[in-house]
């Protein structure tokens, strides 16, 4: 039993050590997820624009597509605060720090997760998403029951973990091929524009790109057509 | 025996530049290689407790050969056995009974005071609570941490660190210890304490040593042994006395530049 829960202890050890590090810089911290908040927040506002014209893309409208981009920053914030270190992977090769976790005896990975965490942007993330998701929550028509509430917190965890996975992925391959952080500038965050909107607006093989590829389709679409009750693609 | 080296060898394989654009462009289509020769056919063996000198010029092979013993480097080719382990095969084993210090590099949380480093290396090698504390009170004796370890290690003058950074290599009482050039940049009375530490721990732990600089006083006052190495190939193995009757020189410092620019 302890021997189960030890990773966990190393992990809040690392955590304190974090958080103690961060509080010796607070204004530059708070500057920090403002600025994250709020250069998010310039591509939600674009959306907003848009919607004034065209009222809807794709058959949603403007608070169905905030809800679409709530889950995406939810799982963001989640996802920078327990995986950054997955993330700057070729950073921390590069710096040595590597090599720093390669002479302790633990597991590499648990090292890399427990010793990164990017709260600054967690916290602008989670706090755009939150603000995204109580505008829209109410106003998308669904019965926020026991059972929808158990369904949106599978979405999240489900949503962090294949993003955490994709991220892992690429990690693991820039030890075969040694520049791999634009191939996922390329490959994880143009996805996660496409995730931004209906997958049903796009040609067919950018659909298959979020499906099958880097399935962020699964992080957000999918999870919120079934909230929604849309049909789209279901033909 | 606690290290066993046989026709180590280490071959980096680095892509070349080549000028222009039409160069950027065939080194796309064809990069051309060049291979450095880094370590090339070593073999020594060195006995549980003792401490011996790794010295060579820049470039000679020393680093690649301490992150070899170490696990970092998996070798081009060769055998390595260190404890009865191999280090690139049993890592976390290997690891747990290593220390490593490299002077340019500092495992020490930047932003924080020392005792938070060497609390979290208590955690990572599970090293017990009385083991800790005895150890703590020894190294303080020496290296005198008390007067800096309310400092975060960014405040920290170079020499400060590197006792610090020394510490936390010796605080799980590994059997062996490779240290990569610790006195690199500092006063004189940083490197006597460090030396001081050295020796101390080498006689009363019977900590294994492989110690790497190029202050000759460093290894004279620390070592029984020295390991000479150039162009990654080793030059000369033995004790320092019969390294000065070779090169026919008193002094120690005179006899390695000796050996470095002799032949010329
Ligand atoms: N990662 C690497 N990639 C390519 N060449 C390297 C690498 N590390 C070391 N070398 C080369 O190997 C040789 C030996 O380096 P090193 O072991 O660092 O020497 P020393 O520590 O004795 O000064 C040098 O020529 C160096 O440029
Ligand atoms: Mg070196």
């Amino acid at each position: 039993m302890r021997k189960l829960f030890e990773p966990f202890s190393f992990y809040f050890q690392h955590s304190k050590m974090l958080t103690k590090t961060r509080m010796q810089y607070k204004l530059d911290a708070f500057l920090c997820c403002i600025a994250v908040f709020v250069r998010e927040s310039a591509g939600i506002v674009g959306v907003f624009l848009v919607l004034q014209t065209f009222n809807n893309i794709g058959g949603w409208n403007m608070q169905e597509l905030f809800f679409l981009f709530s889950i995406i920053f939810l799982t963001y914030s989640f996802l920078v605060f327990l995986f950054s270190g997955i993330r700057d992977f070729s950073n921390i090769v590069n710096n040595g720090e590597f090599d720093k976790y390669l002479l302790r005896p633990r597991s590499v990975l648990l090292q890399i997760i427990s010793a990164n965490s990017d709260y600054f942007a967690a916290i602008g993330h989670g706090t755009l998403g939150l603000v995204l998701f109580i505008i829209s929550a109410n106003s998308i028509g669904t019965d926020w029951s026991f059972a929808n509430i158990l369904y949106l917190i599978i979405t999240i965890i489900g949503g962090v973990l294949i993003q955490a996975s994709i991220w892992l992925l690429f990690s693991c391959s820039s030890f075969f091929l040694i520049k791999t952080d634009s191939l996922k500038d390329f490959l994880y965050w143009n996805t996660r524009k496409f995730a931004g909107y209906p997958l049903s607006v796009f040609p067919g093989f950018i659909q298959k790109l979020l499906m099958f590829v880097i399935p962020f389709a699964f992080v957000n679409y999918f999870p919120a057509q079934y909230f929604l009750h849309k049909p789209d693609l279901a033909n | 025996m606690s290290i066993i080296v046989e026709n180590l060898s280490k071959t980096f394989k680095i892509k070349e530049k080549q000028k222009g654009i039409g160069g950027a462009l065939k080194s796309l289509v064809a990069p051309k290689t060049k291979l450095i020769k880094a370590v090339e056919d070593i073999s020594f063996t060195i006995d549980d407790g003792q401490a011996v000198g790794f010295i060579g010029p820049n470039g000679a092979g020393k680093s690649t050969t301490v992150k070899m013993l170490s696990g970092i480097l998996y070798p081009s080719a060769g055998r390595i056995n260190v404890n009865g382990l191999v280090p690139y095969k049993n890592r976390i084993e290997h690891v747990k009974n290593i220390g490593v210090v490299f002077g340019q590099k500092s495992q020490l949380w930047w932003d924080l005071p020392i005792t938070d480093t060497f609390d979290l290396l208590k955690k990572i090698y599970k090293i017990p609570s009385d083991v800790y504390s005895r150890n703590l009170e020894l190294f303080n004796e020496i290296l005198g941490l008390h007067e800096f370890e309310t400092q975060q290690v960014r405040q920290l003058s170079l020499g400060q660190r590197m006792r610090a950074d020394i510490a936390a290599a010796f605080l799980h009482e590994p059997s062996i210890v490779f240290l990569d050039e610790p006195t690199i940049g500092l006063d004189v009375v940083a490197k006597e304490k460090i030396r001081l530490f050295i020796k101390e721990i080498n006689r009363v732990k019977k900590t294994t040593l492989l110690f790497t600089t190029h202050d000759m006083t460093d290894i004279e006052k620390t070592c029984q042994r020295i390991i000479v190495i150039d162009k990654g190939k080793i030059l000369y193995d033995g004790t320092i006395d019969s390294f000065k009757t070779k090169l026919n020189k008193d002094d120690f410092n005179e006899a390695v530049y000796e050996m470095f620019t002799g032949g010329i």
